[in-house]
């Protein structure tokens, strides 16, 4: 009886066991896609291994293309232009994609996998975003919830970025985190130093990149950015700059302030900062450096919640009312507004500055804020 | 149960560290239909649909977002609302991406505080998905019941 037991055991396990290495050895030859070609901007053709997604395939040949939720199709950032050889938008893609982008062939990178050879069009700017080795050399509170980074550069050496763009900081795992996640967050020390760069990270409530940040990470730590990335810098002109910000949302504006100064760009700058009490200042120091250095600049910060204890003498109230004070008997028929925090105050100060005659293609703000 | 594909890939948006840092599940060992189901029926039986209660809170937070960060009084309800930087997705991966916004509200009445996210008012308004139990974001339907209307 036993003997029937083990012997019928062990025929279904190697049965079993038997499917499973056909299954395995048919995943092989069936789903070999080989080396395809991915054309790009009809120009460039480059080699990768098929049966990646494009996201991944690209990303091996140093072609980096933003996305923030590291390729698991749930942030939609990953848009390409696929003109041959993507197969049908998969049911992943199409909540992300509107009709006029599935019109226009436009696809998720993380979501299409190269299985022949594949046309694709991107930006050319896309091709300085590169993949940085660096070393985190300082690491200092600002205040209580914001932590300054300073990245010296490992490989490469060097970095281009325009004042205003941000990179992607990659975590590593931590606690009960598994995995890894690239996180976007604006550079605030000065383009024209290429050796390294600063960042502000404010810590978000139960986020998993700032909590790292604030709770795990050490000075000394090698850590991988990707950029740079996005539009938001300064435009040429000979008009008004109106910055605004408020908590981290500092971080590009004081880029854009070290390009001013070095520039030596004489513009009339007013920096409106957004901030509760005395306790969620920072960068006084800087400020008055700058206001020392740049000929028409002037920093107006605004706390919202001050109380006697503050001993604050500054403006007082909501951002939005002391922009209005400020501007409202300016002529804006010119001026750019620069807008950089919470989505909150980011819809709040660009209805202020179309009330005052600014318009939206003279307001520049990142997407991701 | 059976799942799609598609379920399964989406399963692990639900974890620790993928979407958010401590996911959507807490302890709960139950699959995410099983807690749906639960909470339905405990919905039918307290006779309010998750749709009210979303928009409640909804309302609540929408009142907070005008003084971003700092306390407001709406009816008997003390809010405080922060809006962070960046996007979330839904675990269900059904577009749009929604704000950080995280607020949280105290019934003054009961002296009770709960903590919501924009994120999930819509899991309890499209998916009817409270969260599973052991998750601080967790808001049992009978307790936000009491919370929101009495």
């Amino acid at each position: 009886m036993v003997s029937k037991i083990i012997i019928t055991v062990l025929s279904v396990s190697g049965i079993t066991g038997f499917l499973a290495l056909i299954l395995v050895i048919a995943e092989k030859i069936f789903a070999d896609y080989g080396v395809c070609k991915v054309n790009i901007n009809g120009e460039e053709d480059i080699e990768v291994d098929g049966g990646k997604s494009l996201l991944f395939a690209l990303k091996e040949k140093k072609i980096f293309i933003p996305s923030a939720c590291g390729g698991r199709g749930t942030c939609g950032y990953c848009k390409v232009r696929v003109i041959d050889g993507a197969g049908p938008l998969l049911p992943t893609e199409e909540p992300m994609l509107s009709k006029d982008e599935m019109k226009n062939n436009m696809r998720l990178a993380c979501q299409v996998k190269v299985k022949k050879d594949i046309q694709i069009q991107i930006p050319e700017e896309l091709f300085n975003i590169k993949e940085y080795k660096t070393n985190l050399a300082l690491l200092k509170d600002l205040t209580y919830d914001i932590k300054l980074l300073h990245l010296e550069l490992i490989e490469p050496k060097e970095i281009n970025f325009k004042a205003g763009q941000y990179v992607q900081l990659e975590t590593k795992p931590y606690g009960d985190i598994k995995e890894t996640v690239m996180r976007a967050y604006s550079i605030c020390s000065p383009s024209y130093e290429k050796n390294y760069i600063e960042l502000m990270i404010r810590r978000v409530p139960d986020g998993i990149c700032t909590t790292w940040v604030h709770d795990f990470l050490k000075e000394g730590e090698v850590l991988n950015i990707i950029g740079p990335m996005g539009e938001f810098y300064l435009r040429e002109g000979e008009s008004d700059i109106y910055l605004i910000a408020g908590g981290s949302g500092m971080a590009p504006i004081v880029s854009i302030l070290y390009h001013i100064l070095h520039e030596k760009i004489e513009r009339n700058v007013l920096f409106f900062f957004g901030a509760r009490t005395t306790k969620d200042l920072f960068y006084l120091d800087v400020m008055e450096y700058f206001e020392q250095n740049i000929p028409n600049f002037k920093f107006i910060p605004a706390l919202s919640a001050a109380t006697n204890k503050d001993k604050w003498e500054g403006e007082k109230g909501r951002i939005t009312d002391v922009i209005n004070k400020y501007i409202k008997d300016r002529d804006n028929s010119q001026a750019q507004g620069y807008l950089c925090g919470s989505p909150g105050m980011v819809k709040a100060c660009i209805n202020v500055l179309n009330s005052n005659n600014i318009t939206n293609d003279r307001i520049f703000y990142d997407p991701f804020a | 149960m059976k799942e799609t594909p598609l379920e399964k890939s989406l399963y692990r948006n639900f974890l620790p560290g993928i979407l958010t840092k401590d996911g959507f599940i807490g302890e709960d060992k139950r699959h995410i239909h099983d807690i749906i189901e639960e909470d339905i029926r405990e919905l039918e039986r307290l006779g309010i649909s998750e749709v009210e209660l979303a928009k409640k809170l909804q309302e609540l937070i929408d009142f907070g977002k005008k003084n971003l960060e700092e306390d407001v009084r709406y009816e008997h309800f003390i809010i405080n609302v922060r809006w962070s930087r960046g996007m979330l997705p839904c675990p269900f991966g059904e577009p749009p991406l929604h704000y950080k916004i995280y607020a949280k509200i105290t019934n003054t009445k009961l002296d009770k505080t709960i903590v919501v996210t924009q994120l999930g008012i819509h899991l309890m308004e499209k998916h009817v998905f409270f969260y599973g139990k052991g998750s601080k974001y967790r808001l049992e339907p009978v307790f936000l019941y009491d919370f929101l209307f009495r």
